[in-house]
Order: structure tokens, then C-alpha cells, then sequence
């Protein structure tokens, strides 16, 4: 134990100083298939792509999709659920093979990340209480305290959005966008900024509590799953574009997209220009 | 996976202000839960058994639960009944209240430590129940109480990280942010660990340090 | 709350159960290895060890967790969430158990070890079948302490992922939208637990007289 403490604190003042750790290099989609088994790591706060049921269950466009790309590759999924501000981190780390999420494709991110091709729009807009009646447009949060994750896009873009406001916009940073809803009932908040997808379906599900702010206030932007840039997970990424481009073509993307959203989305075929 | 210490300056700022969360919700949480302690100890012991067993149970349930959880059911389950708090008087109230239960045990066990005969000296030259208590007892049970005070208080430095998950701008949250925005989540969690291990180490040294100093008055009790 | 979550709450409780008893056995192990490099006389076991009982107890389990979690696969070791759990808390838990030891290794009356070497016990001898027994009976109050902080610290490996009492309970109480039961729910076992644990101490303290030399 000494060893360990010791080496951590080597460790830790090596990475402090920038030195580069030693990668072991292995082609990821052959170990993948060797292995039998994918690890996939993602939140479980994101419904409607990824959440935990009233059941205890976990669903979503993402179990779903996964489950195709899964038979498509010929691996089992394995998830690896985390509050989003850890999953980025445990992909750079190697805790997984990829990340489910979805992220939106942003400029910052397609710098350090790989893209899958486009499963969904991102574009973001505002979640209020249904009672409130000071928010008629996104606008009207102009002053006030809007709630978001640690560590999304969507935090980012509202930010960035409220800097175009007079009053600006305060933010406050949750763990996981279910405590901010949460915070929004409550009347901690006055508006949750996710993507437009995310927050009708919030609002779908609890029309007494939760209304959509339209429109929506961002760029239009989509969402995608994530990998590395390393050489050795590019086959692994290439295969999973296939599978999601099969599944596009064959009518099964837009199946679940229907299943989840009650509406399709129309995505392009490559990754584009982020706009944000 | 690099922190930019250059950025890092650029965010000084924010990691300063951090610090100052952190430092005086500690402050304020222990010298509060340890008056709340004080008061439940008292009134478990002189109040009647009602009263005693009342408190003994909320105790219980405090010590016997998890601080994560008290703060969810705090934070989260408040709103339910009626009680809408604001993330930093949340964690505050949140801290406070567990600190007291164990404080309350701090000072239960001071109580029974201070000898009945010297209680009983008082009491024959004519103290009143409340001399008693401010004269003999309280300074005679800082004493015996004082090392377990400041280890509470280094438990306390401790949770106060724990707030960050409630949305408390602390330096736990601060620097967990930064780390996240700059890629370089290990370093910035090797500097916050070490952050509080300084920190925590000052708090013990200080605390050797009183207890040292009021070690000339130990004959009196021992 | 219906009958399947109840029972999924039941389900995480148990895993927060067996977390947390893993961690502690495999802690005490560690915390036996501290404690005797803590009280050994060369100084090259002592001041790591002194160093690693004050890093343990110094920083917030919290940020060990979010340490060791993401720095585990930095160095090359690949390990699911729960072992990153379970190596944080064991070596936080190592930390202060090393420190009971030592408590207890200190306390064991020097009359009995003059009376072993008098009757020629060797060393090992000595540390096997006197003061390691004395100094483990002497502990078992402070085992069980810690055994209880352990079962309430296992909350915060939520933060790594972990699906353990806490976050079943966070899961369902955004799902459903009630967070007042389910916290409550989540804050009943954790009692459950912690005074099962303090009573079969007390019990097990009567039964051996443990506490005492």
C-alpha cells in the first residue's frame, strides 16, 4: 500500500507536470469482438435517450439502439452509467469503449472527440413550469436563474445565449438534468435550458408541472455518440457509423425514434459543421 | 490531461471565492451544531424523560443515516412539504443539524464525565442549578470534550465537500468544474485532495495546540 | 411504491450491505499491514505509513472516489466502477482502522508480554496468540464504529456510478417524481442496517467481553 500511495502521488505530480503516460496499443473493435462484449458508458438522466423507468428499468433510444448496434457488430452491451460530468473523463481514461450520452456535436467537442453520424437534433430551448406566465419567450429569462448540467452543451449555449440578453442570465450547474427539473418544480429556478427533444418529452410526461418555452433558442445542432480520436478505436468507430447507417436505411432508426420522440427527426448522414 | 496553470490563474477568481465557501460554511455549520449539540445534551440530561427520549431517537436517526441522504431528503424532498431552500442555506441547515446529533453524543459523554462530587461540592455551598452548569460543569467538560470537538470539526472540513452535489458552489464543485472544462479531471482532483489534507492537517495541529494549552487545568479533573 | 420497487430498493440495500462488508474486510487487512509499519522502528515503514493514515483521514471520501475512479485507468488499470468504489473505501476505511489497531497494540498491559517472554514465547509467538488477540478484542468497539461509518460513507460511491442504495433512490426518485419517499425509504434501510450492526456489537462485545484486556 505504500507502493500505491507512493506511486499515486508519482502519478499524480508526472500528470501535474504533463508528463505522457505509456498506452498500451490494441486494436479496440478486435478486442472488442474478441472480447465479446462492449462497454458502452453513459448517464442515466437523459430521457428520453437514456433513463431509468418508473420500474427501476433502464430505457431509452440508446438502450434500444445499442441493442441493434450491438447485433449488428455481434457483441453484447455492457453499460457503464455515470453522472454525466465523469463519463467524458472515464472514455478519455478507458473506462469504456465509447459513450453513449447522446453529446451534442459542438466545435469544442469534434476537436478532442469522434462523432458517430447524427441520431437525433439537439437543437436547445427552454423547460418552464406550466404555471408561469412571466416566460412567454425565450427572451423573458433575461435577470433570472436558469438551471442546466455540469459539463453539457446545453449549459454552454445558455450561457453564451444570455450574454446576448440585457440582465444577462445566471446559471446554476447540476449533477444530473433530473435534479435541475427537480429544482424547476420547485420553483428554484425559472427555466431548465436542454435540447428540444429531451424537454418535450419532460413535458409529455408531466403536462401539469412542465411546459416547452418555443421556440427554440439555440443554433440548430444534433446529437451524436462519442469516441475517441485514437487510431485504435477508429475501425471501432467506423463499424458502429455502418450499423447506424443500416439502421437508417432500413426503417429502424426512425421506429425508435417514433417509439421515444413521437416524431422523426430529419439527421444528416456525416457528422456536419457544428454551428456552436 | 494537463491542467493550464495559466488558466488556472485566469480562474483564480472563481477558485478563491470557492475557498471562501468552503471555509466559512465549515465555520458556521460547526460552531452552530456544536451550540445545537449543547442544547440537546443539556436537555437530554436535566429535561424530562420525554423530552430525553425524543431526542434520543432524533439523534439516533441522524447518526444512523447518511449525510448524502439527510441533504437529498433536505434538498429535494423539502419542496414536497412546504420547505423551499435555497442550495447554500440548505447545506447549511443540512450541516448543522447532522453536527449537532454527534456533538449532542460529544457532550452527553462530557456530562457523565464530570465527577459527581464535584457537582456535588457545588451544590453544598449553595450554587444554583445554572451556576452549577456554567460555572463547574461547562469549563470542567471543555476540557474533556475538546479532542473529540475537533476531530468533529475535521469530520466536518470533510463533508462539506459532500455539498457540491447539492449545487453549492464550494471548492469541490469549483474545481471539479474547471477540471471537467479542461479535460484534466485527475490533476484537478489531485490538487483538491491535497487542498484539504493542508487543510485538514492545520485543524489538527491547531487543535493539539489548544488542547496542549489547557492541558495545566487536566489536575482538576483528573 | 409499488412491490417490484420496494424490492429494488431492497436489492440495492443488499449490495450497499456486501459493499461495505468487502470493504471493511478487506481494509482491516490493509489497516493490520499500516499499523504495524506505523509501529515498526525503522523509518522507512513508519513515515509511509504515518503519510498514508493522514492522507486517508485528511481528504473527503468524496474526492478519493473521484480520484482513484479516474486515476485507476490513467495508470493502465481497467476496472469496473464498483472495484474503483470498493478501493476507495478500503483504503479510507485502512486509514482509520490502522489507527484502532495501534490504539488497541498500545494497550495491551506490558505485564503480559513480560510474563510470554518468561515463559519463553517467541516473538511471533508473542504477537499471534497474545497481542494481536488482546489488541483485536480491544478494537472490536471501534470495528464496529467504523463498520457503521462505512455503511453510510458506501452512499457517496454514487458519485462513481455505483448503484447502491443512494442512487437506486436518486434513479426512482426522478423517475417517479417522488423524492420525499424514496429518500425516506433509502434513509430506513441505512437505519435497518446501522442498528442491526450496533446491536449485534453490543451483543458480540457482551458475549467476549471485548473492550477489555
Amino acid at each position: 500500500m505504500n507502493k500505491r500511495f507512493l506511486m499515486k502521488a508519482a502519478l499524480g505530480l508526472s500528470l501535474a507536470l504533463g508528463l505522457p503516460l505509456a498506452a498500451h496499443a490494441e486494436e479496440t473493435l478486435a478486442k472488442v469482438k474478441a472480447a465479446g462484449v462492449m462497454k458502452v458508458g453513459t448517464e442515466t438522466a437523459f430521457a428520453p435517450f437514456d433513463f431509468i423507468d418508473e420500474t427501476g428499468a433502464h430505457v431509452g433510444l440508446n438502450v434500444d439502439m445499442f441493442e441493434e448496434i450491438g447485433k449488428e457488430l455481434g457483441v453484447k452491451i455492457e453499460w457503464v452509467t455515470l453522472p454525466w460530468d465523469g463519463v467524458l473523463p472515464g472514455l478519455e481514461a478507458g473506462q469504456f469503449d465509447m459513450v453513449a450520452g447522446p453529446a451534442t456535436i459542438t466545435k469544442a467537442r469534434v476537436e478532442r472527440y469522434r462523432f458517430t453520424v447524427p441520431i437525433a437534433e439537439a437543437t436547445v430551448a427552454l423547460l418552464k413550469q406550466a404555471s408561469d406566465d412571466s416566460i412567454q419567450k425565450p427572451e423573458d429569462i433575461a435577470g433570472k436563474l436558469v438551471g442546466a448540467g455540469k459539463a453539457t452543451a446545453q449549459l454552454a449555449q445558455v450561457q453564451e445565449y444570455g450574454k446576448t440578453l440585457e440582465g444577462g442570465v445566471e446559471t446554476r450547474e447540476y449533477v444530473g438534468f433530473n435534479e435541475a427539473y427537480a429544482d424547476l418544480a420547485a420553483g428554484r429556478i425559472v427555466a431548465v435550458a436542454n435540447s428540444l427533444p429531451n424537454i418535450a418529452y419532460v413535458a409529455q410526461q408531466q403536462p401539469d408541472t412542465f411546459a416547452v418555452v418555443k421556440p427554440a433558442f439555440g443554433q440548430p445542432s444534433y446529437f451524436g455518440f462519442i469516441g475517441t480520436k485514437k487510431p485504435d478505436d477508429a475501425s471501432l468507430m467506423d463499424a458502429v457509423d455502418a450499423a447506424i447507417l443500416k439502421m437508417k436505411k432500413d426503417g429502424r432508426m426512425e421506429k425508435m425514434q417514433e417509439k421515444w420522440f413521437g416524431t422523426t427527426f430529419d439527421t444528416p448522414d456525416t457528422v456536419p459543421e457544428p454551428k456552436v | 490531461m494537463t491542467l493550464d496553470f495559466g488558466l488556472m490563474l485566469d480562474k483564480m477568481p472563481e477558485i478563491l471565492s470557492g475557498l471562501w465557501v468552503t471555509l466559512w460554511m465549515w465555520v458556521v455549520s460547526t460552531i452552530l451544531g456544536a451550540a445545537l449539540g449543547f442544547l440537546v445534551a443539556t436537555a437530554r440530561r436535566y429535561g424530562p424523560a420525554a423530552v430525553n427520549w425524543f431526542l434520543k431517537l432524533c439523534v439516533e436517526i441522524l447518526r444512523g443515516t447518511p449525510f448524502l441522504v439527510q441533504l437529498f431528503l433536505l434538498y429535494f424532498g423539502g419542496p414536497f412539504v412546504g420547505l423551499r431552500l435555497e442550495p447554500v442555506p440548505a447545506g447549511l441547515i443540512g450541516l448543522t443539524i447532522y453536527a449537532s446529533a454527534y456533538f449532542s453524543e460529544i457532550f452527553r459523554a462530557g456530562f457523565q464525565a464530570v465527577p459527581r462530587g464535584h457537582v456535588e461540592a457545588a451544590e453544598c455551598v449553595g450554587l444554583s442549578r445554572t451556576q452549577i452548569l456554567r460555572r463547574i460543569i461547562a469549563p470542567e467538560m471543555t476540557m474533556l470534550v475538546l479532542p473529540q470537538c475537533v476531530n468533529m470539526a475535521i469530520i466536518l472540513i470533510k463533508e462539506t465537500a459532500i455539498l457540491s452535489i447539492i449545487t453549492v458552489p464550494e471548492m469541490t464543485m469549483v474545481i471539479g468544474a474547471i477540471g471537467s472544462q479542461q479535460y484534466a479531471f485527475v490533476d484537478a482532483m489531485f490538487l483538491l485532495a491535497i487542498f484539504y489534507w493542508v487543510l485538514v492537517e492545520i485543524c489538527g495541529f491547531l487543535g493539539r495546540l489548544a488542547e496542549a494549552r489547557l492541558s495545566k487545568f487536566r489536575f482538576a479533573v483528573s | 411504491m409499488s412491490f417490484r420497487l420496494f424490492e429494488l430498493m431492497l436489492w440495492a440495500a443488499g449490495y450497499t450491505v456486501v459493499l461495505s462488508a468487502i470493504s471493511i474486510a478487506i481494509g482491516l487487512i490493509i489497516g493490520l499491514l499500516v499499523c504495524a509499519a506505523k509501529l515498526s522502528s525503522a523509518r522507512a515503514l513508519s513515515l509511509p505509513a504515518t503519510l498514508f493514515i493522514s492522507f486517508f483521514r485528511g481528504v473527503p471520501l468524496l474526492v478519493q472516489l473521484l480520484l482513484i475512479y479516474n486515476l485507476l485507468p490513467a495508470v493502465g488499470i481497467m476496472v469496473p466502477s464498483v472495484v474503483a468504489a470498493v478501493v476507495g473505501l478500503s483504503l479510507c476505511t485502512a486509514a482509520y482502522q490502522a489507527e484502532n489497531l495501534r490504539g488497541g497494540f498500545n494497550s495491551v498491559p506490558r505485564g503480559l508480554i513480560e510474563a510470554a517472554d518468561m515463559v519463553g514465547l517467541s516473538p511471533w509467538q508473542q504477537l499471534t496468540r497474545i497481542r494481536a488477540p488482546i489488541a483485536l478484542r480491544l478494537t472490536l468497539p471501534a470495528l464496529v464504529n467504523e463498520a457503521i461509518l462505512i455503511l453510510k460513507a458506501s452512499s457517496l460511491v454514487s458519485v462513481v456510478g455505483v448503484i447502491e442504495l443512494t442512487r437506486m433512490a436518486q434513479n426512482l426518485a426522478a423517475s417517479t417524481y417522488k423524492p420525499l419517499l424514496f429518500y425516506a425509504v433509502a434513509g430506513g434501510f441505512y437505519l435497518v442496517i446501522c442498528w442491526t450492526v450496533a446491536g449485534g456489537g453490543a451483543l458480540a462485545e457482551r458475549l467476549t467481553k471485548a473492550g477489555r484486556a
